[in-house]
């Protein structure tokens, strides 16, 4: 749990309740190490969070269960009942936390979602004459009719006697979204979300916005599902332009990385280059999308040789990657660890041994090993078994490059291991296949020499190639270099740890009465809970 | 639209006729009179309107700008032939019912081989990845790949004789220009590799075909080699001070940033 429960339990009025935005990156707990913390701090901690076990053990939390899974439990249609009215009172009060509340418990209803709850929940939501009610509930398959009369007893008390609020409208097209997305209408869902955005167009209210994000996501999601990317690229980009207009920085967030993985899913790599460098930048609002930003990031950068910044932002994503999210580590990682071989530098074996991810990664793991001998015949032959797999990926052609990396390894050992060698020999350990392999040989040593790989002189007349004594490293600037790196590194985390503390607004002007207190306790420890057990949000 | 369709073919064949007997100025001429001519064709990029001879204007605008292409190689114009390729791709990428063109793949080859001699490899790279793998097996694009790729392991020897084997006459101009720029890399890296080459070796190694004019390539590029007795000895008089200096503004540098940040932590 680390730092993060230590932060929600010293609970005095002074230090800002913390956002669940906060970085849950590996690296935090190593901050922990970093910013030292005396003893007497540390048994506070341990006793506080033995409290908030034994109070999480007895408290009957407000908030619906919704993993227990026994009868007397709620049903579905109760939840999705308390929802909408979550939602309601967000808007009115314009809370926003409200509305991302209702959308998390929502998703964690999302496997339990029936047709039948589906319809009950639009007749009791949506005015039942309304045009976007009628074409909802087109989308519902007619089955289970006994469910739906049992439902609607209950509901048949309370008559819907409101206007529909444009944001339970909204929430309800989002609902029906991710129910055809899981039951894999996918035709349907697209026809279904083009007629959500065109919902959409004409609504201007904040509290929209976030149930707006979500719609972006899943209507382009529809269209890729059906291969038909391209035709929603300009619907994509006017709703990014409105989105800036009215300063909707998660919907720009949203959109502008649904366009990058538009433009990325047709390798049009410059115009996603040229879109990312003109849009606006801000401060992150989702980590899942900022994950996300960071991966296409890292992908241009790749395919522009600008290794070291792919790097970089390659290995954030993974690390700030949610730990259930799989699929999206899977893919980071294969990313990462080809630019660190295109840099010159070995993966260690641990970043193939992950929990999870062993299998997806036998193929790199077998060609980190081809580049780190320095062998092309192994080389070639491993690019070849696994040929599919590069091509599913689209590495194929970083693939291509690696080659001659795996020539650079091979003369950096062959420099170290030999003071003399004759150029015939490097070319025979190398396994150059060309028709003038000395020659051959020959250039590829200058050219190494020349760009620094390796420390040695070339004696043409005599055809050898003479190594240098490498000298003590110590002596240099070497370590204090490697040094800065990682000192820059923890203290940037630092920074970008505090800087993710956020402060509900007018939180200094309200006085704290006793049972508002208890409220914040509660909800203080809802998300500690919610946090301890990981992000299951699937964005 | 019609008149103004064997219009534009009449003044084209007129174009081919002078490309062909090499008269590069009327070609040059007529190209411009055909190029806004063109822009009265509804069914081009960027409008994409349907008409009813659309394919038939589509496929004689791309016969046009592919002739451009050849035409500014012939001139050695680079930016011309960047600004016909820019227009000619639409056509090859959305594609609308043509005819896939023969030219296609050594143009194609053509771009890629332009991006490589100006050095312009992070684009070199963009471009490939458009490409289908399939695009990747022709030899025209076959050959520009296997250059690229010698030219960044260093076996410039295979650069230079890959020059004999080019799969389309056009290339040629090309080859030359790179001939030039391996010249370039050869001799720096020589520098740093060799201590002294003989003078026989380095001729052979750049490429000159007499010893005149190695020694006034010399003089021109790389007038810190000295030529004695038969050798030529690259200076390396750069070496290192025994004592080197500590680098002390970028240490203090450091030190402070971390003294500042220290600061922070509450």
């Amino acid at each position: 749990m680390g730092v993060r429960s230590v932060i929600s339990e010293i609970r005095t009025p002074k230090i800002p309740r913390p956002n669940r935005r906060a970085p849950q990156s590996k690296g935090f707990s190593n901050l922990a190490i970093i910013v030292s913390q005396p003893k007497k701090v540390i048994d506070t901690l341990a006793f506080s969070l033995f409290k908030i076990k034994s109070y999480l053990n007895h408290s009957s939390l407000s908030i619906p269960d919704f993993r227990k899974n026994d009868s007397r439990c709620p049903s579905t249609f109760q939840n999705l009942k308390e929802i909408a009215a979550l939602i309601e009172v967000g808007s009115y009060v314009r809370e926003l936390r409200r509305i991302v509340r209702a959308i998390r418990w929502t998703i964690q209803l999302r496997r339990k979602l029936k047709a039948s709850v589906l319809s009950a929940f639009l007749n009791y939501v949506l005015v039942p004459g309304s045009e976007l009610h009628s074409c909802l509930y087109s989308y519902l398959p007619k089955e289970d009719e006994q469910d739906m009369e049992l439902d609607t007893a209950t509901s048949a008390t309370q008559a819907p006697a409101k206007h529909s609020l444009p944001e339970l409208e909204i929430y309800c097209c989002w609902l029906v979204l991710i129910f055809l997305i899981d039951q894999k209408r996918y035709s349907e869902a697209k026809a279904c979300s083009s007629a959500s955005i065109a919902r959409l167009k004409n609504l201007n209210r904040r509290t929209v916005d976030i149930l707006a994000s979500r719609l972006y996501f899943y209507y382009s999601l529809s269209y890729e599902l059906t291969g038909d990317l391209a035709e929603i690229r300009g619907n994509l980009l006017a709703l990014h332009r409105t989105a800036t207009l009215r300063h909707d920085e998660l919907g720009q967030e949203t959109l502008l990385n649904l366009l990058l993985r538009n433009y990325l899913h047709y390798n049009l790599y410059d115009q996603a280059e040229k879109l990312r460098s003109k849009a606006p930048r801000f401060e992150a609002h989702s980590n899942q999308q900022f994950c996300r930003y960071l991966f296409y990031l890292g992908k241009i950068r790749t395919i522009q040789l600008e290794y070291t910044d792919a790097k970089e932002s390659l290995l954030q994503a993974a690390r700030k990657a949610p730990d259930a999210a799989l699929g999206f580590g899977v893919i980071c990682n294969k990313w990462a660890v080809i630019v660190r071989l295109l840099l010159g530098e070995i993966p260690e074996r641990t970043i193939f041994m992950q929990k999870g991810m062993e299998k997806a990664l036998r193929p790199y793991f077998e060609l980190t090993n081809a580049v780190r001998i320095g062998d092309l015949e192994l080389f070639k032959t491993v690019a070849d078994k696994f040929s599919n797999t590069f091509s599913t990926d689209r590495t194929d052609n970083l693939i291509v490059r690696l080659r001659h990396n795996v020539i650079r390894t091979g003369l950096r050992n062959i420099s170290i291991s030999y003071s003399r060698i004759s150029l015939a020999d490097v070319a025979k350990k190398l396994r150059l296949d060309s028709p003038n392999p000395v020659a051959d040989a020959e250039s590829i040593v200058a050219k190494a020499i020349r760009d620094g790989a390796i420390d040695a002189t070339l004696d043409h007349a005599n055809g050898w190639m003479v190594s240098k004594e490498t000298g003590d490293i110590y002596s240099t600037n070497e370590p204090q270099v490697a040094f800065n790196s990682r000192i820059a590194f923890c203290l940037n985390m630092h920074n970008e740890a505090v800087r993710a503390l956020r402060f509900p607004p007018n939180s200094h002007k309200e006085k704290e009465i006793a049972e508002k207190r208890r409220e914040r306790q509660q909800q203080e420890q809802e998300l500690a809970k919610h946090i301890a057990e990981d992000d299951d949000d699937e964005f | 639209m019609d008149p103004k369709f064997t219009e534009v073919s009449q003044i084209f064949q007129l174009f081919k006729a002078a490309f062909v007997r090499k008269d590069f100025d009327t070609c040059i001429k007529l190209l411009s009179q055909l190029k806004v001519m063109l822009t009265e064709f509804k069914s081009l990029p960027p409008l994409f309107e349907e008409m009813p001879n659309a394919i038939q204007e589509r496929t004689l605008a791309r016969d046009i700008y592919e002739h451009a292409v050849f035409l500014s190689v012939k001139i050695e114009d680079q930016d011309a032939l960047e600004r016909d390729f820019f227009q000619l791709k639409p056509y090859y990428t959305d594609t609308y019912g043509l005819q896939p063109s023969s030219q296609e793949h050594p143009i194609l080859g053509l771009n890629l081989l332009r991006l490589l001699v100006q050095n312009r490899i992070a684009e070199f790279h963009t471009e490939l990845e458009l490409l289908p793998s399939s695009a990747l097996e022709n030899p025209c694009i076959k050959h520009a790949i296997e250059l690229e790729q010698s030219f960044m392991e260093g076996a410039y020897n295979r650069v230079l004789s890959a020059r004999q084997t080019v799969p389309h006459e056009i290339y040629v101009y090309f080859m030359d220009l790179l001939a030039k720029t391996v010249r370039d890399e050869i001799a720096g890296c020589s520098e740093k590799a060799y201590d002294s080459l003989s003078i026989n070796d380095a001729r052979q190694m750049l490429l000159f075909s007499s010893d005149l004019d190695l020694v006034k390539y010399i003089e021109e590029e790389h007038p810190e080699w000295e030529i004695r007795k038969g050798f030529v000895f690259f200076q390396r008089a750069k070496e290192s001070a025994p004592c080197k200096e500590i680098p002390s503004l970028q240490l203090i540098n450091q030190t402070l940033s971390y003294a500042r940040e220290l600061e922070r932590i509450v």
